[in-house]
């Protein structure tokens, strides 16, 4: 079932939502799942289903790092800077994504095309250092990597 | 009390395994070392090639990871006469000479590696090995059998013989892990829960992904004994929103674990009954901390609870909740079927049995090693990691993740121990170690927990909201050559402050790195203010 209104969204939190507070943050992948982020029309109708209020909704979803309110560019490009990685090139990665790319990490490119983020680990520091292109990773990564994966994204 | 049933029914369960795998017997054992790591350095299509490669005369076994990163994507190759080798960094089009070597039954034994014979491992023994995602393995290598153990025991004795191992939390703050189990089973309420806590956040730290990915059957029997033990009839395992092949390898082995009567109803025929339900975090290092995840599994922002009550009081809905690492629940089922003395007698007598560590930065072999409690850090930097990067010169090491602190090189011979490692904040922790080189500064790498800190505050607590921020400031200040002396001073008072006026641990140990940077490194500190 594709979900385009509130609606269908209502019907698809119905079937697979009991209505309860600890249900929220299931819920609330589900419509990352979904829409790849968090509409605001889509956490309203969750409220709606949950019996909570909105604005406790979006400030639950606002609290965590990985729900995004704001919808991504078409690639989103993620480069780690934790310790391990920034020790072993990422910080280059990213000094040099920030330049070519003309955007600061969170911003999307005036394209729409992509969007630059920074993370503070990505928990593969044995393979340092790793960015993420579109949900896939890629250790041991150089500029060389990055520019192939820009690159490839071109043909996309 | 004699009460076989739950070996009998083990026994049956590893007769039927046994049965099933009889159809590899004489046959050439592949073992595709499959983990979040290795996917990242093309482990997948090194799997995809060799399944398609094999002939009729070997199998092939997709397993966690060993713990050795830098050899990732990694093959072992096992011969029908128990001639093992390993091959490391494998591409895909490193297949077809796998499968050629491995017909011509290579007779070579693995080299000595000084990673792993440095090391101690009883909750990591099997990862790398058999595979993660078939629980008939498992069986077969002896698990399950501190379940039945325990299930033939009382709940007290089984609380009592974990007492005895000394046996205490591995997610950072070592409370004694009987000690939760035992508090939570004398509180009288209709509903206990247990959840495994593997929401694992800390920069540097990927020793839970490790095992659920490696052993995760391991993970789920301490569960199950921990769950009997206290009384609980419910459990389930917070997984990390972004560790998805955990959550995977955790499913998967729950959903074997009910098939084969592991779970559930009657668990291995006795009147015991468990159901386990995984969540999934949404990120957040302060989601870690026990009782902000809880809010969280309510539907509630991520924000801790103040303390008491504790949560193995009224936890989860109220409930009372005992809330166990990943890593201390492995090794549960080793104590059981082994005994608490046997267990004892690894590590020292401060702190009994093994710590992982996640081993990374400026070293030769970095991943993930179990050691022995009291252990030094040299020996893990030097001795299992082979020391810094060719051409670089190690400068100090960053240890316990952000609410920790940095030692310099001068403090290599401190033993890993639960708690405290130095009085001017670095910890343990959860078990993380950085080896910084001279590619970096300690300032810079102060600055980079400092501002994980102020980043993941969830902005509860005032003096922790306004406080990290702050000493970001006066760090970039410095950093950037525009500080005073005033700038050390307002560092020093706000560690001081905003760890001793906030609720969970983030706030209190968020001025870790400072402390610990300006109490070792007080030189470098002082040498940013211009002259």
């Amino acid at each position: 079932m594709t979900i385009t209104d509130q609606k269908s969204l209502r019907a698809a939190l119905r079937e697979n939502f009991p209505r309860n507070h600890g249900q929220l943050l299931p819920a609330l992948h589900f419509l990352k799942h979904e829409f790849g982020h968090l509409p605001d029309w889509a956490m309203e109708v969750v409220g709606w289903h949950l019996g909570i209020p909105a604005s406790e909704v979006y400030g639950a979803a606002t609290s965590y790092t990985e729900l995004r309110v704001h919808k991504p560019g078409q690639h989103v490009l993620r480069v780690c800077t934790g310790l391990g990685c920034a020790i072993n090139g990422g910080t280059r990665i990213l000094t040099t994504l920030k330049s070519s790319l003309q955007v600061q990490p969170g911003q999307t490119t005036p394209d729409g095309r992509i969007t630059l983020e920074e993370t503070a680990c990505a928990f593969m520091c044995g393979v340092a250092p790793v960015v993420e292109w579109d949900h896939e990773w890629h250790g041991r990564a150089s500029l060389e990597t990055v520019n192939m994966l820009l690159r490839n994204g071109d043909e996309s | 009390m004699t009460n076989d049933a739950p070996t009998k029914r083990l026994d049956q369960l590893r007769l039927d395994a046994r049965n099933r795998a009889a159809k590899h017997d004489g046959k050439t054992r592949v073992v595709v070392q499959l983990d979040h790591s290795s996917l990242a350095v093309g482990g997948s299509a090194v799997a995809g090639a060799l399944s398609e490669a094999l002939s009729e005369s070997a199998y092939l076994v997709v397993a966690g990871s060993d713990g050795a990163s830098f050899h990732a994507p990694k093959v072992v190759v096992t011969t029908p006469d128990g001639a093992i080798k390993s091959f490391a960094n494998v591409e895909a089009s490193d297949v077809p000479e796998i499968v050629r070597q491995a017909a011509n039954r290579v007779d070579r034994p693995d080299d000595p590696n000084l990673f792993f014979e440095q090391q101690h491992r009883v909750a990591l023994d099997l990862a790398g090995e058999i595979s993660a995602t078939d629980i008939d393995e498992y069986l077969l290598y002896g698990g399950y059998s501190g379940l039945a153990k325990a299930l033939t025991m009382p709940p007290e004795a089984v609380i009592e013989e974990v007492k005895a191992s000394g046996l205490r939390g591995r997610g950072g703050a070592y409370f004694p892990a009987a000690a939760k189990w035992e508090g939570a089973r004398k509180v009288d309420k209709p509903s206990k829960y247990l959840v495994v806590n593997a929401e694992e956040g800390e920069p540097g730290i990927f020793k839970d992904r490790h095992l659920m990915e490696g052993v995760p059957y391991r993970i789920l029997e301490g569960m199950t004994i921990a769950a009997y033990a206290t009384g609980i009839a419910e459990a389930f395992i917070y997984i990390n929103a972004e560790a998805e092949l955990s959550a995977q390898r955790m499913q998967n082995a729950v959903d074997q674990a009910y098939g084969a009567g592991l779970l559930g109803r009657e668990i291995l025929g006795t009147t015991y009954s468990l159901n386990v339900e995984i969540r999934r975090g949404a990120g957040g290092y302060v989601c870690g901390e026990e009782t902000t995840l809880l809010n969280t599994m309510e539907g509630y922002r991520r924000e801790p609870r103040l303390r008491p009550p504790f949560p193995t009081e009224a936890g989860l809905w109220a409930m009372p909740t005992v809330i166990n690492n990943p890593e201390t629940l492995a090794s549960v089922p080793i104590i059981l079927a082994n005994g608490a003395d046997e267990f004892k007698k690894i590590g020292n007598e401060n702190a009994a049995g093994t710590k992982i560590m996640s081993l990374s930065g400026s070293v030769q072999r970095p991943g993930v090693v179990e050691v022995q409690m009291g252990t030094t850090l040299r020996q893990i930097v030097y001795d299992i990691g082979g020391g810094p990067l060719d051409d670089h010169e190690l400068i100090g090491l960053a240890v316990g993740g952000p609410s920790s602190g940095v030692l310099p090189t001068s403090m290599l011979d401190t033993p890993v121990m639960p708690g405290q490692l130095h009085e001017s904040g670095v910890m343990l922790g959860a078990g993380g170690v950085i080896a910084l080189d001279d590619r970096t500064t300690i300032p810079m790498v102060v600055r980079s927990l400092a501002a994980y800190n102020a980043d993941e505050s969830c902005g509860k607590c005032t003096p922790c909201r306004e406080g990290t921020p702050r000493m970001v400031e006066a760090l970039d200040r410095l950093i950037g050559g525009s500080g005073s002396p005033k700038d050390i001073g307002e560092l020093r008072q706000l560690a001081q402050i905003v760890g001793a006026a906030s609720l969970c641990g983030l706030g209190q140990a968020a001025g870790g790195p400072i402390t610990s940077a300006l109490h070792f490194f007080e030189d470098e500190m002082a040498a940013l203010v211009p002259k």
